[in-house]
C-alpha cells in the first residue's frame, strides 16, 4: 500500500529568495495521525501548504498515495488556522460548500453539522457563531467531502482551553471512524503528543529540517482529560522537549548557557 | 418655471436605469477580468488611470459634438461616471478579497468561474455598493451638466434658462429637485444593498463582538 503522504527531500525558497525548508523527507502511512511541531516562523505552514499543493517545491518531491503532487492536492481537505468560513453564507451553505462545488448531495453536511452539535444553528451567518462554533462549521466543511488527507494547521490554537480539548477529543474520534490520515501542525507539544501516532519536530528557520521523530506509543482509545497525568506521557513530552527546547531557543535568538529544563 | 412642459423630468432620466446598469456591468466585468489576470492589469492599468484623472465635466463639451445635442450626448457622460466608480471598486473588492477564502474554496474543489461566484463576486459586492450609491448621484449630475451645457429640456437645460433671466427662484427649484431625486434614487440603492448584504454585522453588533 502507498504511503498516504511522502515528503522527498523537499525545498522551499520563496520568491523573495528566503529559504524556508530544506531536505525535508518523511513518510506516513494510511490512517495515521502525524504531527508536526517547531518553533514559530519555521516553516510548518509551509510544509503544509506543498503538501495541500497551495506552494509547489522548489526541489524534492510531494506524493500523495503514490502520485507525484502536480496542482492542488485533490485527495486532501484542509482545515486553515485562519477563519475561512464565507461571511455571505449561511452555516449550513458553508458546511455544504464543498460538496455543492464537486456537484455532490449535500446531506453528509446536514449529517456532519448535527455530529459537530450545530443543527440549531444552520441558518445562522459565521458572524453569529462564537470561534470555536466557527471553527467545528469549517471542520464539517472539511470532513463532509471525506478526505483521504486532512491537513490541518494549528486548527485550535485560537479557542479556551475547554473547547479545545472537547474538539481535541471530538477530532480523534472522527478520523478513526473515518479513517482519515491527518498531517497536524501545531506549536504545543503536549496537544500533538496527546493527539498523534508520531511527531516531527522542525527546527528554526531558515533552512528548517526535521531535527527528531518520535513515536508516540500512548494506547487508544485515549481519554484526553486524563492522559497528561500519566508517566509515560511525561516522558515523552520530557523527550521530545529535550530537542524542540534548543530550536526554541535558537529561533528566539537567543544562546543556550542557561535555561531549566521544562516538562 | 415651467414644470407642466413635461421638459421637468430630465429627459436624460427617461431611462435612468438602463445606462446606469450599462456602465455598471461593464465596471464590474472590466473590474473582474483586471482584478484577476496580473498581466492585464499591468497592460491596462496605467491607462484607466490616466482616463480616469480626466475631469468628467470636460467631456461634456466633446460628448456633445460627438453625440449631438439629444439624450445620448447626457447617457454617454453618465455611462463614463459609473463605469469608473464602479470599475475602480471591483477591482479593488477583487483584489483585495481575502486570500485564506479562496485558498480554502480552491482546496474544496472549486473552479475559476466557482471562484467568482462563490467567493470574488459576493466580496466584490459591498465595494460595489458602496461605490453605487456615489456613482448614481454622481452620473445623474454628470447627465444633468451635459444639459446644462447644451440641451433644449431637462433639469440642466432649465436651471440654465432660468440664470439666464436671473430667476433665482428657478435656479432653486431646480437645484432643490435634483437634490430629492438624487436623494431618492441614493435610498433605492441603499434598500437593494440591505437586501443584497444582509449576511453582514450591524455596525453596532460587530463593535460589541
Ligand atoms: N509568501 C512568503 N514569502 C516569503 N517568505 C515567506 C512567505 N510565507 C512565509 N514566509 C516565511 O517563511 C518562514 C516560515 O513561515 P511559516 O511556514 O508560515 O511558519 P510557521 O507556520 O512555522 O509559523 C517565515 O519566516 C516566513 O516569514
Ligand atoms: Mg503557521
Amino acid at each position: 500500500m502507498p504511503a498516504a503522504l511522502q515528503f522527498s527531500s523537499v525545498s522551499k525558497r520563496y520568491d523573495s529568495g528566503y529559504e524556508a525548508i530544506e531536505g525535508i523527507s518523511f513518510t506516513m502511512a494510511p490512517r495515521r495521525f502525524v504531527s508536526i511541531v517547531g518553533p514559530s516562523g519555521c516553516g510548518k505552514s509551509t510544509v503544509l501548504n506543498l503538501a495541500a499543493g497551495l506552494l509547489t517545491v522548489s526541489a524534492g518531491q510531494v506524493e500523495c498515495f503514490g502520485e507525484p503532487l502536480t496542482g492542488l492536492n485533490r485527495r486532501a481537505a484542509y482545515l486553515f488556522q485562519q477563519d475561512a468560513l464565507l461571511p455571505w453564507k449561511s452555516v449550513l451553505d458553508n458546511a455544504s460548500l464543498g460538496l455543492v462545488l464537486r456537484g455532490r448531495p449535500q446531506d453528509a453536511a446536514h449529517d456532519w453539522l448535527r455530529r459537530v452539535g450545530l443543527e440549531a444553528f444552520s441558518a445562522r451567518y459565521p458572524h453569529e457563531l462564537s470561534g470555536g462554533m466557527r471553527k467545528r462549521v469549517a471542520l464539517a466543511q472539511c470532513l463532509a467531502v471525506q478526505p483521504d488527507l486532512l491537513l490541518m494547521d494549528e486548527p485550535f490554537s485560537a479557542l479556551d482551553i475547554h473547547t479545545r480539548l472537547r474538539m481535541e477529543q471530538e477530532l480523534l474520534d472522527w478520523v478513526s471512524a473515518a479513517g482519515t490520515t491527518v498531517l497536524f501542525i501545531t506549536h504545543d507539544l503536549e496537544e500533538a503528543i496527546a493527539l498523534s501516532d508520531e511527531v516531527l519536530v522542525l527546527s528554526a528557520g531558515p533552512r528548517s529540517h526535521l531535527v527528531g521523530r518520535y513515536e508516540i506509543d500512548l494506547p487508544r482509545p485515549r481519554p484526553l482529560l486524563d492522559l497528561k497525568t500519566e508517566p509515560r506521557f511525561a516522558e515523552m513530552y520530557r523527550a521530545i522537549w529535550h530537542d524542540l527546547r534548543g530550536e526554541v531557543i535558537r529561533a528566539l535568538g537567543g544562546d543556550h548557557t542557561e535555561g531549566k529544563s521544562h516538562g | 418655471m415651467e414644470l407642466d412642459s413635461g421638459g421637468w423630468i430630465p429627459s436624460s432620466s427617461r431611462d435612468p436605469r438602463r445606462w446606469w446598469r450599462l456602465g455598471s456591468v461593464a465596471g464590474i466585468a472590466a473590474g473582474f477580468v483586471l482584478g484577476r489576470s496580473r498581466l492585464l492589469g499591468d497592460i491596462f492599468g496605467p491607462y484607466i488611470q490616466i482616463a480616469n484623472s480626466l475631469p468628467r465635466v470636460v467631456l461634456a463639451p466633446i460628448f456633445l459634438l460627438w453625440f449631438g445635442l439629444g439624450i445620448w450626448s447626457k447617457v454617454a457622460l453618465g455611462v463614463t461616471v459609473v463605469f469608473f466608480i464602479v470599475f475602480f471598486n471591483t477591482l479593488k473588492g477583487v483584489r483585495e478579497v481575502n486570500p485564506v477564502l479562496l485558498d480554502n474554496a480552491r482546496m474544496l474543489g472549486a473552479t475559476e468561474r466557482q471562484l467568482v461566484r462563490h467567493v470574488l463576486l459576493p466580496s466584490a459586492l459591498a465595494w460595489i455598493f458602496s461605490s453605487l450609491e456615489i456613482s448614481v448621484g454622481m452620473s445623474i449630475i454628470a447627465a444633468v451638466v451635459g444639459e446644462y451645457l447644451g440641451s433644449t429640456q431637462g433639469i440642466g437645460y432649465l436651471i440654465a434658462q432660468a440664470e439666464g433671466v436671473f430667476d433665482t427662484t428657478g435656479v432653486f427649484a431646480g437645484m432643490v429637485f435634483l437634490a430629492a431625486f438624487v436623494l431618492l434614487v441614493a435610498a433605492l440603492v441603499g434598500r437593494v444593498e440591505r437586501r443584497l448584504l444582509h449576511w453582514r454585522p450591524r455596525p453596532a453588533e460587530s463593535s460589541s463582538v
